[in-house]
């Protein structure tokens, strides 16, 4: 059976302001998740507190939603116990990388195969506008009753200083390139990372949408043979130019897939190699008991303690 | 009867723990019950440790002091325990620290530096450790000073090694010098050094030899030694382990899958056991399964508010899910409590508590975090809390913990504390009764119907489980409907907090009273000593003593503090003319729940802030006061 879009939607209402960013970022997350035909039975989406978190009620899959800033420890123990499930993160800057920012970098040094997708609007919306991590500074939303006086992360190069073996940014009202890069960092084996830069219309009267289309270009189309795919050593030779692009975030912005390393293990493999069968018995799925008894008993098992008499 | 105490003391990082284990061990060798705890600074090296043992042929409930001998290692042991040691016992002592001055000690704690200062002033001597030794020679204490540096030289000629590489012998060294003067022979002693390192030559050899050096010179200065006789338990196989091991056992054999955690102390040496076990050989499970050896996922994590939230996940996943920790990680695991709680996410935690608030003393023990347990978490968030009072309860309560989590799909927290953590106690195979537990999922479907709802409202609160992956769904932190769908609507919102409070009283009703609470010793006992967790045998072992000497009381011991079992509480509680609360905290935690679930006063109360474990002499004290007159509020105060 071949899935539509639309089987991905929810009978939720979908409760964001008219025109909003996430909008376009959700049509791309459904005609991905189709394209891809994932079951939305095997599909985990997680999101912490925000705008963009509630999309879990708006994705069908076997969803949760946590608490602020936390969807990408909830998500990792969900992945870890059954890697066979497909989990994605969504998010807003705010809670991945204000509240959350510790893991953020965290997932990126463990490489678990999930994919994060920041929409990134710079504010906190359910709040009422103020700055988020994003926001540069000295600029002045109409919420803020002052110019920012904190100046803005770089998405990109901290998930690459964490680690992420897939990094890419997306404009959200561009549907149709965002739904290919989502379906390449869901494909990507391991930690996967979209910069989905998301006007807000409510609060956001600065990082408009005139703003972003001012500015925002694909880095394939500027250069036709840009690569960003890592296969080994002779690749690094790459990097310094991928930090340059990575950096690049003023009158122009680059948009598409900055880099893609190929040659790192995900903790799933390293857990299986340590541990083989670990992918054929994870901690979710496997029995734990003989009929409900416990299996052993723990002077068969514990043999360093015992001493004889 | 055979009832010791002994003190091994020397410098963190020196090998005192190690040599603490093996003169408990030796005395396991024997035949004999043992206790053993260690006290440590927080510190990696240097500061001043000691390893505190109790030896019985009875079941050896409780440390105390004064104790039979003390092995100070080095100069600051003596000094720091010279209150310790009985009239009769013995000090072993190193010859060459005589003239050391209590003043010129940089690790010592400043406030027992003026105190010995002040001490020895006051009896006109300087504060050496020769006047040390001195004055415990007047106390009557034998004395027995070993020239540690030429024994260390002796041991490294035998082995033609150089002095810097077997310099830790030097605790082997002390340790049987000072089990020498309570009768262990050497057999033991190696049997004991054996077991501590495995047959791994290289650290067996400079041991056994540095054991045999001090045995020689013993037997050369005081004559062939005299034998204690062999305790009651030899002959089969017994497991020593601490709190810390029983618990990361109990949860390996109970069905742990997936375990979280974030270094702190004293959490951590569970997490490691567990880790060093991770790919396990379990038995039946292991044969059915075909697999030789089954995995756990044990990973550190970036903080304790990951650890918690990634084990919430792993567990609404469908893993059988912990973490552990101590007082300060717990606070950072508050909210994701509440989410589990909102959510219904069965996952236990492990809290070990130590003696806060704040960073307070790290490595010390303390039952502070009673109240934080009970009421972590915003908003209303029921939740099961279950104390251990032993080791033995430790291993049930681990794997119970776990049904529990998964019938009632609820967070729950198996409270212990350091002092369980680092205590070693001796087991036997029927300690630990698998056959007496099962091991229960709850309401779990795997194949969830179509129209499947996460929280539907059922008469006993109780949603069926479907784990995540299985259908689709939302487990959700904002109030909900029955589907899992964030609602503001009054009428969902009230139709869940009914359906959790009902999921609570089904707790509540579901858990036999006989697992919630224990009555010890004489039931009629009109005096009723009310307490929870770690001192629960040494105040068992204090009731002995206080039955020796013809006075009746019995000992209600709170097992469950969440769902509170107040119907219960409250009968016995009535019953009783005097009720005296053992608390190791200022504020009288226990009590205070008492009286806000029953109404009824604890009107005394033995409590221990100190940070240093409770003696069952102590708590003997602390009755008798009471007793005698009607003192409110006894304090005790032992350890170094």
């Amino acid at each position: 059976m071949v899935r539509r879009w639309a089987d991905y939607k929810t009978e939720a209402w979908v409760q964001w302001c008219p025109g909003c960013g996430d909008f376009g970022i959700l049509t791309a997350i459904h005609r991905a998740l189709a394209e891809l035909d994932i079951d939305p039975r095997r599909l985990v989406v997680v999101g912490g507190i925000g705008c963009s978190s509630r999309s879990v009620y708006y994705i069908r899959g076997s969803n949760m939603h946590v608490i602020h800033g936390r969807s990408i420890p909830v998500a990792s123990g969900v992945k870890l116990a059954n890697p066979e499930l497909e989990v994605v993160v969504v998010g807003g800057d705010g809670d991945l990388l204000g509240i959350g920012g510790g893991h953020f970098v965290a997932l990126g040094r463990r490489n678990i195969d999930i994919t994060v997708l920041l929409f990134d609007n710079a504010v906190y919306g359910l709040t009422k506008g103020q700055a988020g991590p994003t926001l540069p500074a000295g600029v002045k939303t109409k919420a803020l009753p002052y110019p920012n006086v904190q100046d803005r992360v770089n998405p990109l190069i901290l998930a690459y200083a964490s680690g992420y073996t897939f990094i890419a940014r997306g404009y959200a009202y561009h549907v149709n390139q965002l739904k290919d890069l989502i379906k390449a960092a869901i494909e990507h084996r391991g930690s996967a990372f979209i910069d989905i830069l998301q006007p807000c219309p409510t609060y956001n009267d600065m990082m408009t949408k005139e703003w972003y289309e001012e500015r925002i270009y694909y880095l394939n189309e500027e250069d036709p043979l840009w690569d960003p795919r890592i296969r080994g050593p002779g690749d690094y030779a790459k990097i310094p130019r991928i930090i340059e692009k990575m950096l690049e975030f003023g009158d122009r912005i680059p948009l598409g897939v900055f880099y893609q390393d190929l040659t790192k293990t995900t903790l799933e493999d390293r857990f299986e190699q340590q541990m083989p069968g670990y992918r054929k018995a994870p901690p979710a799925l496997r029995p734990i008991s003989v009929d409900g008894r416990v299996p052993v008993h723990p002077f068969k098992v514990f043999k360093d303690k015992l001493v004889e008499t | 009867m055979v009832d010791l105490s002994f003190i091994i003391g020397g410098p963190q990082g020196g090998g005192v723990e190690s040599a603490g284990q093996i003169a408990l061990k030796a005395f396991v060798v024997k035949g004999y019950n043992v206790l053993g705890t260690r006290e440590y600074h927080s510190n990696i090296m240097g500061a001043h440790s000691y390893y505190h043992v109790r030896v019985r042929d009875g079941p050896a409930r409780a440390l105390r002091t004064p104790v039979d001998l003390v092995v100070a290692i080095d100069a600051e042991s003596v000094l720091t325990h010279i209150n310790d040691v009985r009239e009769g016992g013995y000090l072993v002592y190193d010859l060459d620290s005589v003239e050391t001055d209590a003043t010129k000690i940089a690790s010592m704690e400043p406030s027992l530096r003026s105190r010995l200062r002040r001490f020895f002033e006051s009896i006109n001597m300087k504060p050496t450790v020769g006047s040390a030794v001195k004055v415990l020679e007047e106390r009557g204490v034998r004395t027995v000073g070993l020239p540690l540096k030429d024994m260390l030289k002796k041991v490294s000629e035998t082995l033609g090694a150089p002095i810097a590489s077997i310099a830790k012998t030097v605790n082997v060294i002390g340790l049987t010098a000072g089990l020498y003067t309570l009768g262990v022979g050497l057999e033991y002693i190696v049997k004991a050094v054996e077991a501590q390192f495995g047959r791994r030559p290289k650290i067996l050899a400079p041991n056994v030899t540095a054991a045999r050096v001090a045995f020689e010179f013993m037997e050369w200065n005081f004559g062939s030694m005299k034998e204690l006789p062999d305790g009651p338990h030899r002959g089969r196989v017994r497991m020593v382990a601490s709190g810390n091991e029983v618990v990361a056992m109990a949860k390996i054999v109970g069905g742990l899958t997936f375990e979280t955690f974030y270094p702190i102390t004293p959490a951590s040496d569970e997490a490691f056991y567990i880790e060093e076990n991770k790919y396990v050989e379990l038995g039946e499970l292991s044969r059915r399964l075909g697999l030789d050896r089954l995995p756990i996922v044990v990973l550190q994590t970036e903080d304790e508010i990951s650890a918690i939230n990634m084990a919430i996940g792993a567990a609404v996943a469908g893993a059988r899910a912990a973490t552990s920790t101590s007082g300060p990680g717990f606070s950072l695991m508050n909210e994701a409590i509440s989410m589990a709680v909102e959510m219904e996410a069965p996952v236990v935690v492990t809290l070990w508590m130590r003696a806060g608030p704040s960073t307070g003393i790290a490595t010390r023990t303390g039952q502070q975090d009673l109240l934080h347990a009970i009421f972590s978490g915003h908003g209303d968030t029921p939740k099961i809390v279950v104390a251990s009072g032993d080791h033995v309860e430790a291993f049930y309560d681990a794997i119970k913990a776990f049904n529990w989590a998964e019938m009632f799909q609820t967070p729950v927290i198996h409270l212990l504390d350091k002092y369980l953590a680092s205590t070693i106690t001796v087991l036997d195979e029927w300690d630990l009764d698998v056959s007496r537990i099962s091991i229960n999922r709850g309401l779990r479907v795997e194949s969830p119907p179509e129209g499947y709802k996460r929280y539907e409202v059922t008469d006993n609160g109780i949603s069926p489980f479907a784990p995540l992956g299985t259908t689709t769904m939302v487990a959700s932190s904002l109030e909900h409907d029955e589907y899992g769908f964030a609602s503001e609507d009054p009428v969902d919102r009230e139709a869940m907090v009914e359906k959790r409070l009902r999921k609570f009283e089904t707790m509540a009703k579901s858990i036999p009273e006989e697992e919630k609470l224990s009555v010890h010793g004489d039931p009629d006992a009109r005096v009723t000593i009310v307490s929870f967790g770690s001192t629960k045998q040494p105040i068992i072992s204090a009731m002995e003593e206080l039955e020796r000497e013809g006075v009746r009381v019995k000992f209600l011991q709170l097992r469950i503090l969440s769902p509170f079992p107040s119907k219960t509480v409250s009968e016995i509680l009535d019953n009783s003319d005097l009720i005296i609360g053992v608390e190791a905290n200022s504020m009288g935690q226990l009590a205070f729940l008492v009286r806000a679930h029953t109404g009824i006063e604890v009107g005394h109360l033995i409590q221990k802030f100190n940070a240093r474990p409770f003696y069952d002499v102590e708590i003997v004290y602390g009755v008798k006061r009471v007793l005698s007159e009607g003192a409110r509020r006894v304090v005790v105060s032992g350890g170094a």
